[in-house]
């Protein structure tokens, strides 16, 4: 099995769907001449066309307008905002248009939009953002977030193959520091929690960059059996999948990388509040990015994102309690 | 006034022991009119229809007046006695720091200058707040300082997380003695977990004859044998009780027995395994069938009878010479094996020890008796009205007995039979729903797996 990066999982995905159906095509700022910002589509203008790599104008409100039209007329777009910071622009489109209009209209809208995110490398208030909790307020989108190269792409496959609306959020941070196997060809990830590392005392509940911090911060605390579940997909959410491990482990550690408030993981506290409930020995603690702009400073930025030692010492006040 | 003592006579009333009891009889009066007696103290014991109990004084003082005389019955809520209780008026209890006109009458002035424990919470602030140790502990002056030399608190059930609690209830534990090793001694889900490994390894190997859950206390007195030949005696409130409830039973239902042979040998087995009596097996799987049968877990009240879902489960427990007193063990399907042998074991012990309340011993559904720690091997139990049947677990005996294979092969093998006789009121229903019944109850406990 070959190992990828995080970044060559995602190119590869995006490859073999070009190469595999006619339907999909890639739309995006400088996503063909200039490879993309993070090259993700490298050398793709070359093999597959300008038509099917489309170079837009800077409108991210054209790019997702655009791709809404294709896909209700049977293609299946995927489109790359350069950061997902800039899907706000998009908003509209998405959320009003892309996602009601199954509700409305009865037509699927298969499209697929890649939200490079998350900070760590000091891109400043508008470069760093993970806006994945906006699309899960909003009925009618998918939101997906890997933390592997594997399930970055085979979540990207599903993603694209999915009939709905799918907000694939991919960490920047990630795209060249994680490298894992992943299988050849075409394989769908499904759209459920990983347990990342099996435990029986206290679980760690991530996604995305942040489920490799939680296993870092937990690999050795204090001889403590902790788990940790890589939510992988926040919407759908794995209510099965989080309240096993909540029955197993009882008490419960939620990690976001994105601020503190209405982020995922308050999702996931309200459920496990309402459906475990039984289940607890402690209460339900939360590591999140305070509700403050990503600074643009680095020791500021380390000082406001989650970190290996927020969540060790989370852990263990939980662990004692 | 507001500071000054104040003597206020208190009226001692029958209590309400539990909803269904009107009324109870003065059996004896531990105190006479002018004792000075303390708070809490028992001053009468009293009996009701289904226990006896005693009153403790609602507060300290001198009896003044004793109303109802033994063996006199009264309502709830009747003036047994009254009390002449010299207490503080609480309203009044901030002004005390500051001597009134009212204090220094009193007869002795050294309880204001010098204030008793009662009254720290106020009379000693100041010095609290003067003590530079102490003013150190705390931003709140006198409150953080009060608090930081007080012990811990004992933590009380709304401390414990919903999963200890959980635990606790489907195991029977009972929280206070576990040791709790987080924060603060609280306790959490591991130290309630060890707490039952620990409990269940605590327990050694039952003998193979099935134990009762109760045992007299020291050897059984003799009866009206021996010592007491030819002293005729009044029997007593308890054994009458006993009587009428029995002769009642049987005047009012159309009593049958059936019995089934159930072999243990699994029962033997788990029980050794999990550390729990044979009765606690028999009951769950009792109520298993019950579940399955519920015509026989029912009420028959004159001509209305009334099924039930839930399964109170009454155990008779004996209570050596006194006689039997039957407790009931409420929403009994909801338990574990481990939860009936925990719960059954926690009634026969306060029914020795005459601590059961009212509604502890009402209620029932359906009984079961397990008096076979003599080795008798069947009886025909009477019903415990309005219930509609009976089971008598008696003792479990090793006996030959014929097995045969899957081949339809016979041999004889050696295995512990116990003979499971049910009383049943012909007037509910009819002897093929008893035998069902037998057969479902015979079929649990030949192949429940008791584990799960």
């Amino acid at each position: 099995m070959p190992t990828m990066t995080y970044l060559q999982a995602i190119s590869a995905a995006l490859r073999d769907e070009l190469r595999s159906d006619d339907r999909v095509l890639l739309m995006g700022e400088d996503i063909g001449v200039f490879g993309g910002a993070f090259k993700v589509t490298q050398g793709f203008i070359e093999e597959f066309g300008a038509d099917r790599v489309m170079d837009t104008p800077l409108a991210e409100s054209a790019i997702i307008g655009t791709a809404v039209g294709a896909a209700v007329v049977g293609m299946r777009p995927v489109c790359e905002m350069q950061f997902s910071d800039f899907i706000s622009c998009g908003f509209d489109q998405l959320v009003t248009v892309a996602g009601k209009m199954h509700y409305r209209q009865g037509l699927a809208v298969p499209i697929t939009i890649r939200l490079p995110s998350g900070g760590g490398f000091s891109g400043g208030p508008f470069h760093s953002q993970n806006p994945e909790a906006w699309f899960m307020h909003s009925p009618g989108i998918k939101v997906l977030a890997p933390s592997t190269a594997h399930d970055a792409k085979g979540l990207l496959h599903a993603a694209i193959r999915d009939p709905n609306p799918v907000c694939f959020m991919e960490h920047k941070h990630l795209y060249r520091r994680i490298k894992d196997e992943v299988p050849e060809g075409v394989f769908e990830t499904p759209m459920t929690a990983r347990v990342a590392r099996p435990g029986s005392d206290l679980v760690v509940i991530a996604y995305g960059a942040m489920v490799h911090v939680a296993l870092e911060a937990t690999d050795d605390l204090d001889g403590a059996s902790v788990e940790v579940l890589d939510l992988r997909s926040l919407v759908p959410l794995d209510r099965a999948a989080i309240l096993d491990s909540v029955a197993r482990c009882s008490k419960v550690v939620i990690v976001d990388e994105a601020n503190m408030t209405c982020a995922a993981g308050a999702q996931v506290a309200a459920l496990i509040a309402e459906h475990g409930f039984e289940d607890l020995d402690g209460p339900v603690v939360r590591v999140a990015t305070p509700d403050v702009p990503i600074p643009f400073s680095p020791p500021l930025e380390q000082a406001v994102l989650p970190s290996v030692e927020r969540i060790r010492e989370a852990c263990r006040e939980l662990l004692a309690y | 006034m507001s500071s000054s003592r104040t003597e206020s006579v208190v009226d001692v009333r029958m209590p309400q022991m539990g909803v269904s009891v009107a009324e109870g009889t003065v059996v004896q009066w531990r105190v006479e009119v002018g004792d000075r007696i303390g708070a809490d103290q028992t001053i009468c014991e009293i009996s009701t229809d289904k226990i006896d109990t005693e009153v403790p004084a609602p507060v300290g003082g001198v009896v003044t007046e004793i109303l109802v005389p033994v063996e006199s019955t009264v309502a709830v809520g009747v003036v047994l006695a009254r009390i002449a209780s010299e207490a503080r008026d609480p309203m009044g209890a901030p002004d005390s720091a500051v001597p009134s006109p009212a204090d220094s009458a009193l007869p002795s002035p050294a309880d204001s200058a010098l204030p008793s424990p009662a009254d720290s919470g106020v009379a000693e602030a100041p010095h609290v707040r003067a003590d530079p140790a102490t003013a150190t502990s705390g931003p709140n002056g006198a409150a953080a300082s009060a608090e930081a030399s007080a012990p811990l608190p004992l933590r009380s059930p709304r401390g414990y997380s919903p999963v200890v609690q959980r635990i606790a209830a489907e195991h029977g534990v009972d929280l206070s003695q576990v040791t709790g090793t987080g924060r603060d001694g609280r306790v959490r889900k591991p130290d309630v977990l060890a707490f039952l490994a620990a409990a269940a390894q605590a327990v050694p190997d039952a003998p193979l004859h099935t134990e009762s859950p109760y045992r007299p206390d020291s050897a059984p007195p003799p009866g009206l044998g021996a010592d007491a030949a030819g002293q005729a005696t009044v029997l007593s409130r308890m054994r009458r009780q006993i009587g009428q409830h029995m002769k009642r039973s049987l005047d009012t239902a159309a009593h049958c027995t059936t019995w089934i042979e159930v072999d243990m040998s699994r029962v033997e087995a788990a029980r050794a395994r999990l550390g729990v009596t044979g009765l606690a097996f028999v009951a769950r799987a009792t109520i298993a069938a019950l579940r399955e049968h519920p015509a026989l877990n029912a009420w028959l009240e004159g001509e209305r009878y009334t099924p039930h879902a839930a399964v109170n489960l009454g155990i008779a427990v004996s209570l050596g010479a006194d006689g039997l007193i039957v407790p009931v063990l409420h929403s009994a399907h909801e338990l574990s094996v481990e939860g009936l042998a925990a719960g059954i074991g926690d009634l026969a012990r306060r029914a020795r020890s005459r601590e059961l309340t009212p509604d502890e011993v009402r209620g029932g559904t359906f009984t079961i008796t397990n008096p076979g720690q003599y080795g008798s091997i069947m009886a025909t139990p009477i019903i415990n009205q309005p219930q509609v049947a009976i089971l008598d677990f008696e003792a479990t005996v090793k006996r030959p007995v014929v097995i045969t294979d899957g081949e339809g092969n016979d041999s004889i093998a050696i295995r512990p039979i116990t003979i499971l006789g049910l009383s049943w009121d012909h007037r509910a229903l009819d002897g093929a729903l008893s035998a069902q019944f037998l057969a479902s109850l015979k079929r649990n406990l030949e192949t429940f797996a008791y584990d799960q």
